[in-house]
């Protein structure tokens, strides 16, 4: 039953071939429309298996998700169409200036010329990229080349977008824009899952969070009540209060 | 969705103009390959093709039968004669390799005198027999005259051989002739009989050669006709190395599983890249036949003859193509890594290179060898030119070579598919 919901995950199970253990075991999850929803969790938790079976990259063991936009469910052919997906490489062309990307991922979200041309514009100007809109990406700066692969998820405006460790290896300033720019995004509209590592940023960031550990939801709910809830002052200590202090491999 | 497809044919196209390494392995390459081989090969071809074989020659015979052998050499139009009468036979090997002659023939001194005194003893031995009276004071019993064949050790035997067999038909000629001369001096008559001379020795059973093409085109291979085809498709496989790398890096760097979380489909990304990349295969063609064609010539090398059978050549280039671009896609598709499908790939093209007769004609190889040439690809994509460019090339001729392509390309791109599919990536 719809409830305001744009992502219900139900009893997902994902065992790879050849594993001797489950990466996920019965997530469920509920992502509100409108929500910046934090999936933390350590080194080799099942968050990434977890934003590849939402992106349709791999098929749950068992499980169903289903997305809703504006309180109807939508098909696996409109989702491709409405979901956004930042990964945490860089997976674009750096042989390619970021227009050139940005023209070409943007036609193969079916967005026609006459579209495109204004909103390529619109994102490499709120990115700091028009200056470099012509320029080869293989040339530019770590931080550079992870806003042109945050422009690409968001080339067609998505509903709902995923974003895998957006702000990886950049400068301060970088992510200052990043982090502005998709709060922005988030306020027009757009729900948000994201993973980090740095807590202090999903702090800052994420109105609900959900912990994964070895596969398992820990803890899902809106952020405040679930540091009081466990009597933390900061994300951070909350995360080493449900995930333990030894190293994760 | 024509937009979609215009989109996705412009950047398989960026990508590949901004790969410089790429495009000089594709296009500079094959051209100053098919220009040094050619320049190389073209003397050796022409020993084959032009019936005009250098060889060099040393007469030291006094007589008029040295001359005559000489006279018979030169009007077959087989040799390419040059003559150093005064050389003397220890300096002839020396000689041989100095001036870059295939061969050469040491005729002694004494050599008339040798014919002569054996056409004196076959006389001799049928007036006896025949019980006729003949004058047998003036017999010399001269020992038979030995005539020195020389070779280069690279000439092949069967090749040196075949030379050696025109010198002893035209030795018979000479050899012949003077025993009926000999005959008829001795029964007193003051001329020989040319009815008889020539049902003796001209008179003899000719052999008809008759090319077996399929059209009025007699083209014989040469050097232009063999490189040109044979180094274009070395450079279309080469595409390996820029298509190849491209699929890895996609594949490595998220490109390929970014796209499967969009509204598209994979075979719009195959298709884009297997349609640039025909078309790049079919721009080799046009770049190098083109020099065979017109810049050839100009340096003194064998024009390039293109085949009558317009639509069967274009039906090669395209399943060579197609088949050059289904391999980088398998290479693409199985490499783990740029490093894996440059060095890979690149080596195996030189491997099916030389198995399939690009670097030497497989008609040249050892028996296994002509078997594994089979299991090339490059042979067949060189089969077909062969058979367009040397046999007149009938869609029934090329029926072989375009079922061997259309089964590896098959299986290439089912490779290609099961992989892809393995790693989710389709």
């Amino acid at each position: 039953m719809y409830t305001g919901t744009s992502i219900e995950i139900e009893n997902i199970t994902k065992r790879y071939k050849s594993a001797q253990e489950d990466s996920l075991r019965d997530v469920n999850l509920e992502i509100k429309e409108g929500d910046v929803f934090g999936l933390l969790g350590p080194n080799g938790a099942g968050k990434t298996t977890l934003i590849s079976i939402l992106c349709g990259i791999i098929p749950p063991t068992s499980g169903n998700v289903n997305y809703y936009i504006a309180g109807e469910k939508i098909s696996e052919s409109l989702r491709r169409n409405r979901v956004g997906f930042v990964p945490q490489e860089y997976a674009f062309y750096q042989e390619l200036t970021p227009r050139q990307n940005l023209d070409y991922f943007g036609a193969m979200y079916n967005l026609s010329r006459k579209e495109l041309v204004p909103r390529i514009d619109e994102l490499l100007e709120a990115l700091g990229l028009s200056k470099s809109g012509d320029k080869k990406v293989g040339t530019f700066s770590g931080g550079m080349k992870r806003r042109v692969n945050l422009a690409i998820g968001l080339i067609h405006e998505p509903s709902i977008l995923f974003l895998d460790e957006p702000t990886v290896g950049v400068d301060v300033q970088s992510k200052n824009a990043i982090i502005k720019y998709l709060q922005e995004t988030n306020k027009a509209g757009t729900t948000i899952i994201y993973t980090s590592h740095h807590m202090s940023e999903a702090e800052e960031f994420c109105n609900r969070i959900a912990l994964i550990d070895h596969g398992r939801v820990i803890v899902q709910g809106a952020l405040q009540a679930l540091m009081a809830q466990h009597d933390s002052s900061s994300l951070q200590s909350l995360f080493i209060k449900l995930t333990g202090e030894e190293y994760r491999d | 969705m024509m937009f979609k497809v215009f989109s996705s044919i412009r950047k398989e196209f960026l990508l590949l103009v901004n790969d410089k390494v790429g495009l000089t392995l594709m296009f500079v390459m094959p051209l100053l390959l098919v220009f040094i081989i050619t320049i190389i090969q073209d003397s050796a071809y022409k020993i084959v093709n032009e019936n005009e074989i250098p060889m060099l020659v040393v007469n030291h015979d006094k007589g008029q039968q040295g001359d005559k052998l000489l006279a018979l050499l030169q009007e077959s139009r087989l040799f390419k004669i040059d003559t150093l009468n005064n050389l003397p036979e220890s300096d002839l090997k020396k000689e041989l390799l100095a001036k870059g002659k295939m061969i050469a023939l040491y005729i002694p001194s004494g050599f008339s005198d040798g014919l002569e005194s054996k056409a004196g003893e076959v006389s001799h031995i049928m007036m006896t027999d025949l019980g006729l009276e003949h004058d047998s004071t003036n017999l010399k019993n001269k020992p038979m005259p030995a005539l020195s064949f020389y070779r280069d050790p690279v000439l092949q035997e069967n090749y040196s051989a075949s030379v050696m067999g025109v010198v002893q038909s035209y030795m018979s000629v000479i050899e012949n002739s003077m025993m009926i001369e000999r005959l008829y001096a001795d029964m007193d008559f003051d001329a020989t009989s040319d009815k008889l001379k020539d049902k003796m020795i001209s008179n003899r059973v000719k052999i008809n050669q008759v090319v077996a093409s399929n059209s009025n085109s007699v083209a014989v291979p040469n050097s232009t006709q063999h490189n040109v085809p044979a180094w274009t498709i070395f450079a279309m496989f080469f595409m390996v190395v820029s298509l190849g790398s491209n699929i890895v890096k996609e594949r490595i760097n998220g490109s390929f599983l970014r796209l499967k979380t969009m509204p598209t489909s994979f075979m719009l990304v195959m298709f884009s890249k297997m349609s640039v990349y025909v078309v790049v295969a079919v721009l080799q063609v046009v770049v190098t036949f083109s020099a065979g064609v017109y810049i050839l010539p100009k340096i003194g090398l064998p024009e390039l003859t293109i085949p009558d059978n317009f639509p069967a050549f274009a039906a090669v280039v395209f399943m060579s193509s197609m088949a050059a671009v289904s391999y980088a896609l398998l290479i693409g598709a199985m490499a783990h890594t740029q490093e894996q499908a440059n060095g890979f790939g690149a080596i195996s093209i030189i491997i099916f290179g030389a198995i399939g007769g690009i670097l030497v004609p497989t008609f040249v190889m050892p028996q296994f060898m002509q078997f594994a040439s089979n299991f090339s690809p490059l042979h067949w994509c060189l089969e077909g030119f062969y058979i367009l460019f040397l046999k007149g090339g009938s869609w029934h001729e090329l029926k072989a070579v375009m079922l061997f392509l259309g089964v590896f390309i098959l299986i290439c791109q089912l490779c290609t598919y099961i992989k892809l599919r393995i790693e989710k990536i389709i």
